[in-house]
């Protein structure tokens, strides 16, 4: 098997339930296949899979605990739903037993996923901020959240950013034989006076410039997009800009605020009576909203503070 | 004088923006941000908890010190190079101004406006209300103006995208607005 280098995988999260993770997943897999690409989409929820819903298709009988308990390759796990170019492959179906994946297995699931025959690959985590979903978060190519502008989903949001950077941290770390020098600092935080991670970053990168040259460069590197989903009013999009400015200010993490995407309650009955949005309303604003962000992911461009582009449609 | 510019790269960070930013997008990067941590909004209280209390006021000091620093940059930049972006803007103390500010009428709602580097088209594209409103406003062209209601809405949300205080603003304004209508109700 050969490496397809071509490939991009995207890792769709953010602390929160319910705020429309599944739903960009498969909108943004819908709109990259109609311009052509190919498109698998993963559903890693490892709880409560249900991306298949979004394409009214039945559950299927495959799932990736076939990958992981049977061996099963991931390619004859892909199924068809619907659109040309764009595959779908289950998660786990919730069982009691879906409990840790060792990281090993992790790093084997990613190898296996990079192999597939597609230029972008799409996956969907679950909320929260469990070490199955930081994980599969940290390999992918390029990390985005989800969030709606309510306060709990922004709490979680940095909630998340922080545990994810913090586990990056550990990890990188680790592997220049420092192990261990994350998780001292912080059992020992009374100790060292460090409340917030920021104090965390400024204590590590004080005991010796080589960890502090390592923490500058994985700091820079991380970077996650923002798509702020569900805003009611065109003010609500400045919240996408706010967040960034706070990450900065306050977490020292530089975000991508790659888009918005408005309220609609079409989207709600589309999902019941299992249709797929992006087919059923191809010209509403949330389906040319997705492209936007869906552009802006691919060539790394964001909304911009600008005020005179705030207003690309009335809401 | 020849400063170099990497020593301004910092104000830049601060405010957000790229090195190359001209005076125009510090000046409404400055106002956002001073907004933005100035107010109890959403996106800061699910944060600040962690937080000292005081820090709010710290990353404001830090805009406020950027902006006056920056704008330091523009005058000399301005000086040395004949450099000029907008009239009359760099240099202008708007703090000054304000304070000097006795009544908030057209005329002064304009000319505060053009020393923050604000053009109508932008309040107009941010708030969705029409530019002529805003121009009829300035002006005061109040027989072309809505009705009380809809102009006092008007006025403080013209107020509110300049970071000035919407309830004074639109006391004085709407004070001069019902001067100017009962003048026309005796002379009718």
């Amino acid at each position: 098997m050969e490496k397809n280098k071509g490939c991009e995988i995207w890792a769709i999260g953010g602390g929160k339930g319910g705020t429309g993770k599944s739903f960009i997943t498969s909108s943004i897999g819908a709109h990259l296949a109609a311009k052509g690409k190919r498109v698998v989409l993963i559903d890693a929820d490892w709880g409560g899979a249900n991306l298949h819903s979004f394409f009214g298709v039945n559950r299927p009988q495959n799932s990736l605990s076939d990958f992981f308990e049977k061996k099963v390759p991931l390619k004859s796990l892909i199924m068809n739903c619907g659109i040309s170019g764009l595959g779908l492959i289950m998660g786990n179906l919730p069982s009691l037993d879906s409990g840790d994946i060792k990281y090993a297995q992790k790093i084997k699931f990613f190898n296996h996923v990079k192999m597939l025959d597609a230029d972008y690959i799409l996956i969907d985590l679950g909320a929260g901020s469990h070490n199955n979903t930081m994980d599969t978060f940290l390999l992918a190519d390029k990390m985005i959240v989800v969030i709606i502008p309510e306060i709990t989903s922004i709490e979680n949001m940095y909630h998340f950013i922080k545990n994810v950077f913090f586990r990056k941290l550990k990890v990188v770390l680790n592997s220049h034989g420092l192990k261990d020098s994350v998780n001292d600092a912080w059992k020992n935080r009374g100790i060292h006076g460090i409340k917030t991670l920021k104090e965390l970053i400024a204590y590590l990168a004080g005991i010796s410039p080589h960890i502090k040259d390592i923490i500058d460069k994985e700091m820079s590197d991380f970077r996650m997009h923002i798509i702020l989903n569900q805003i009611r009013s065109s003010r609500d999009i400045t919240v996408g800009t706010s967040i960034k400015s706070v990450c900065l200010k306050f977490l020292g993490m530089h975000t991508q605020y790659a888009g918005y995407i408005e309220y609609d309650n079409c989207v709600t009955s589309c999902i019941n009576k299992k249709q797929q949005y992006m087919l059923t309303y191809p010209f509403s604003h949330v389906a040319k909203s997705i492209g936007r962000l869906s552009d802006n992911l691919i060539y790394v461009k964001e909304v911009t503070a600008a005020t005179d582009e705030y207003s690309p449609g009335r809401l | 004088m020849n400063i170099p510019p990497e020593d301004y790269n910092k104000y830049f960070e601060i405010l957000e923006l790229g090195y190359n930013a001209p005076l125009s997008e510090v000046r409404s990067s400055y106002l956002r941000l001073r907004a933005l941590y100035s107010s109890d909004s959403i996106v800061t209280s699910a944060i600040i908890y962690e937080f000292p209390d005081d820090s709010k006021q710290a990353i404001l000091d830090q805009i406020d010190e950027a902006y006056a620093k920056l704008r330091e940059f523009f005058k000399d930049k301005e000086a040395d190079h004949g450099y000029k972006e907008r009239p009359s803007v760099a240099g202008s103390d708007i703090e000054e101004y304000l304070a000097n500010v006795t009544a908030f009428s057209g005329p002064a709602l304009k000319m505060i406006r053009e020393r923050l580097v604000v053009e109508l088209k932008d309040i107009a594209n941010f708030t969705k209300i029409r530019r002529q409103y805003f121009e009829d406003i300035e002006l005061e062209r109040f027989e072309a103006l809505p009705t009380e209601v809809y102009l006092r809405g008007y006025v403080v949300e013209y107020a509110r995208y300049l970071s000035l205080d919407p309830a004074r603003v639109a006391g004085d304004y709407m004070a001069r607005y019902r001067t100017w209508k009962t003048t026309r109700g005796n002379r009718s």
